[in-house]
């Protein structure tokens, strides 16, 4: 079993596709993400500040003029940098690149809340717990034991699930196997309506978001910058094709 | 389970254990109920740090989508889809992903209330005192009524037995999600032309061209999980075929959004649109134009919809010459005095497509449906007014939010001696009830959702408590037949000694009927009922709708009304992630931004950029709005929307609450204070007719928008 992780820790690389021809912006990934991870909910008048704490966000572009005007929606959530701009400015190594499972991870318990990652993220992926957000009793139990609740003072943002990758890769390991494509599943692709987000591994090229990354389709977000996001999208909607 | 089977090798026995989800409740008769115990005692099942997953349905609207929840230490933590399940196949919603917030919620009523009418004291009660209530309010059937929601329906189906027992009144079954979906006028309007009672499925998934008129199908619309699916698929067609969607529709929904044309006509004339489109295709098709659409006048069509005459040619060209065409009606379309008649011609537009029963085309969703009309609600105000209901029972519906004020249900209330609530929230209907006997929220509860219009097969879909009630709550089933055990009339008749008794004897059938599970006896079905979240057929045994009327009919389609330009204005409402107004106690519910405006917390009116102007209006501005021959007024923020009709203002459903908890309270706007009563030929309210006038209050207050901070800081204007 230990050396099927140790295995599993060198070789995969986990990324995600987003076809923006099927998504709908319905915002099922949005509550999805946030009942997954105890994202808590900041109330009104600190939304109305931009302090919501969602991980992932539809944004809606309007184009064109009436009768002709019609939105886009394309989720954002963070894009799991390869090199990640977040990363260097840490002063404490709270955001870091995380080995096994190549993704950027933010370690709790050292973050000081200073700020800088989010300030240098090009996708403003991050949030910041501005206060203590009460869940009333006991609204409390529905918490998901496997991720730590934030405090105070805390930055925070989309890990891939990571729950849910050690979990399966945990499992598949107990039961003598390679993780298969689809085992493992992040909330906001196992609730998506329409199946417009995919997620594995892309260092297999057999697997479903690889095959999905090499379409004509694909591209990254701000790719000039050259930060090596990890999340593809598929263009889409009514440009698809002109 | 034997000792020798693990539990993996279980799951892969029983076909579930595909994805990450996995089944393991049902193990056998004995297990009826969930036990919350401490860390150190748990139930073998219910291992310390394991998850377990149940599989249940979905009690927040009517589409009845199957459920896994994942519980840990007795304790509700997620909500995921059941792959198997034939309405969704394993995708949730974020109305479902909430329900856990409902079950949690600090607000619900902790049990069984004596209260005063309009006052927010109350006392606690026995369940003991509870059911000889109820009982005594059974005792005299004729002086009876109950008003029910659309779920779920063993509620229903026991409730239909008892008045069909006792000759009280049907129950009456109301949802104001019903009515923004235009629910009441759909079932007529197939009943028309296809011939039946049943739900037409309309097959996106191998369509080329889809007109729709109105239906918000990727929202909240009848089975939104299982249009999403069908959309995908229709985008995902082989050989890159994507299918063309066009909108009808004065404001541009999400579903209007994700069309590849969005027509903003007129509200109240999509009719004349579905018409003229008839005839276009019918004389292009080289056919004899049928009498349904050879009485429309064309220009007159184009003119009252507000398009030109060749956009109208350029459409019924696009219809006509595609392979497979389906049109689609839906949502504000059909609630309006015309709506009738609208939902017809569109209907009949898929018999001159002749697609009936072909892929891509119209289907019949199995099972026949029960909801009631404004008719009956009428019917049951007047019989209060009347005096003849003595005891009213409320359970799943909210009536006071709901229903339109003009209606009069609150003062009709007051000539009904008790009002019995069962709302597990106190809510708007529960504050003016004389009795709360709070039901179990949908994940501590028993039952089945039957009538499911997603679905392509027979399906029963099955409700089982995932968690033990976090309060002293009794599910309404049991009361009801507690205190008809005690009736001699009744019991000789509703024989069942509890809910999980009521369930296994009204499913016992299920068992021959050749489903993809049978078992030889009860115990063993019931256990593998509930593992599975339900029971339905193998394969998919759609009806197929027949042509009633061979298009030999003629409509009286008016058309719409006219406003002065500038001052008065088509107000449509349109239904969000609230629902029939339930999910504004669900705090993620409230904070998952609007799709389209991305305001959270809050209702907004939406008012096209040019109108604003004119009327000298600014982002986030407060208006008063009042309708147009009423005198209730609301105030609502203004919202600068660029995808709505300038002769149209929009307010979503859902908030405005006066009660309902913390969340929901005195926050947003009811547009159904401003709704006129009046009804259309199917008998739905003829929400989509309101015309208003909009006044400025000179107040403004920033909306909690995820997409822009401006305003907030005071650094720049729009």
């Amino acid at each position: 079993m230990a050396e099927l992780l140790k295995e599993q820790e060198e070789t995969q690389k986990w990324g995600m596709v987003i076809d923006m021809d099927i998504c709908s912006g319905c915002q099922a990934c949005v509550t999805a993400c946030s009942m997954e991870n105890n994202v808590p909910f900041v109330g009104e008048d600190e939304m109305a500040y931009g302090r919501g704490l969602q991980w992932m966000r539809i944004r809606r572009y309007w184009e064109g003029e009436y009768p002709e005007v019609t939105p886009t929606h394309q989720p954002m959530l963070c894009q799991q940098c390869g090199s990640a701009p977040c990363e260097p400015v840490c002063p404490t190594f709270a955001s870091v690149h995380s080995q096994e499972e190549q993704i950027n991870v933010q370690v709790y318990n050292r973050c000081i809340g200073t700020r800088y990652c989010a300030n240098n993220c090009p996708f403003s992926a991050r949030v910041f717990n501005w206060f203590d957000y009460e869940t009333p009793a006991p609204m409390n139990s529905y918490l998901n034991p496997d991720v730590s609740v934030r405090r105070r003072g805390i930055m925070e943002k989309c890990t891939f699930c990571v729950q849910r990758i050690v979990h399966g890769r945990q499992q598949a390991a107990a039961e003598g196997r390679e993780v298969e494509d689809g085992d493992i599943v992040p909330a906001c692709a196992q609730a998506c309506p329409t199946d417009a987000i995919v997620f594995g591994d892309l260092s297999d090229p057999e697997s479903k978001v690889s095959k999905m990354s090499r379409s004509d389709r694909a591209f990254k977000e701000l790719e000039e910058l050259g930060t090596q996001p990890k999340v593809i999208y598929l263009k889409g909607g009514k440009s698809y094709g002109g | 389970m034997s000792n020798k089977i693990s539990r993996r090798d279980f799951l892969k026995i029983s076909g579930i254990g595909v994805t990450a989800a996995a089944v393991l409740t049902g193990c056998g008769p004995a297990s009826r109920y969930v036990v919350r115990q401490s860390y150190v005692d748990m139930p073998e099942y219910n291992q310390t740090g394991k998850s377990t997953y149940y599989a249940t349905t979905c009690q927040e609207c009517p589409a009845g989508c199957g459920l896994i929840v994942r519980t840990q230490e007795g304790r509700a933590i997620k909500v995921e889809g059941n792959p198997n399940h034939p309405v969704n196949q394993g995708k949730v919603c974020s109305r479902g992903l909430t329900s856990v917030q409902g079950l949690y919620n600090p607000d619900r009523i902790g049990g069984p209330l004596q209260r005063t009418r309009g006052d927010r004291s109350s006392q606690p009660l026995t369940w003991e005192e509870a059911v000889s209530t109820v009982q005594n309010g059974l005792s005299n059937p004729e002086k009876t009524a109950f008003l029910l929601g659309l779920m779920p329906d063993h509620l229903f189906d026991l409730v239909t037995e008892f008045s069909e027992t006792t000759g009280a009144a049907a129950p009456v079954r109301y949802s104001a999600l019903g009515t923004l979906e235009g629910r009441a006028t759909l079932l007529a309007a197939s009943k028309k032309m296809y011939g039946t009672d049943q739900f037409p499925y309309f097959d996106l998934s191998a369509a080329d061209v889809v007109f729709n008129f109105g239906a918000d199908y990727l929202e909240t619309w009848l089975s939104p999980l299982a249009y999403s699916r069908g959309y995908r698929k229709m985008r995902k067609q082989e050989f890159g075929k994507r299918g063309y969607i066009v909108a009808f529709g004065a404001r541009q929904s999400l579903t209007a959004s994700n069309a590849d044309e969005w027509i903003p006509v007129t509200p109240g004339s999509e009719g004349l649109v579905a018409l003229a489109i008839g005839q276009i295709t019918a004389r292009l098709k080289g056919q004899t134009i049928p009498a349904l659409f050879a009485g429309v006048n064309l220009q007159a069509a184009a003119d009252a919809a507000g398009i030109s005459l060749q956009k109208l040619q350029q459409l019924g060209q696009l219809f006509a010459n595609a392979e497979n065409s389906l049109a689609i009606p839906g949502g504000a379309a059909l609630t309006t005095s015309v709506g009738y008649e609208t939902a017809q011609a569109v209907l009949g537009l898929n018999i001159l497509a002749d697609n009936l029963g072909k892929p891509g085309g119209v289907f019949l969703a199995p099972g026949t449906t029960s909801t009631a009309s404004m008719e009956a609600v009428k019917t049951l105000i007047q019989r209060c007014l009347d005096g003849e209901v003595d005891t009213l029972f409320i359970h799943g519906c909210n009536p006071i939010f709901e229903l339109p004020d003009k209606l009069g249900f609150e003062k009709a209330l007051e000539k009904v001696k008790t009002i019995i609530s069962f709302a597990p929230f106190e809510d708007e209907t529960a504050l003016v009830s004389d009795f709360v006997f709070p039901d179990h929220t949908g994940l501590e509860s028993f039952g089945y959702q039957r009538l499911l219009a997603g679905t392509d097969r027979s399906t029963y879909s099955s409700i089982q408590p995932v968690v033990q009630p976090v309060h002293n709550t009794k599910s309404t089933v049991d009361v009801l037949l507690a205190a008809a055990a005690a009736i001699p009339a009744l019991s000789a008749n509703l024989n069942y000694t509890d809910e999980v008794d009521f369930i296994q004897q009204k499913i016992s059938s299920l068992i021959q009927a050749g489903g993809f599970f049978t078992a030889s006896e009860m115990p063993t079905f019931w256990s593998k009922w509930l593992q599975f979240g339900g029971w339905w057929k193998n394969a998919a045994n759609f009806g197929t709708p027949r042509d009633a009327t061979k298009l030999d009919l003629e409509l009286n389609m008016n058309t719409p009304q006219k406003v002065t330009e500038g001052e008065e204005f088509h107000l449509v409402t349109f239904s969000t992630q609230m629902g029939d107004g339930r999910g504004a106690n669900r705090p993620w519910l409230q904070e998952t931004p609007d799709p389209q405006t991305t305001v959270t917390w809050n209702s907004w009116i939406e008012m096209h950029p040019a109108t604003a102007e004119h009327l000298g209006i600014m982002d986030d501005d407060i208006v008063e709005i009042t309708p147009i021959g009423g005198t209730n007024t609301i105030e609502a923020i203004v919202y600068l929307y660029p995808a709505i009709r300038p002769d149209t203002v929009a307010i979503p459903f859902g908030q405005g609450h006066t009660a309902l908890g913390r969340w929901a309270e005195g926050r947003g706007v009811n547009p159904a204070k401003l709704w006129s009563e009046t009804t259309n030929q199917a008998g739905e309210l003829t929400i989509s007719d309101t015309l208003v006038t909009i006044t400025p209050t000179g107040r403004r207050r920033p909306l909690a928008r995820q997409e822009s901070r401006v305003g907030v800081y005071g650094d720049g204007e729009h």
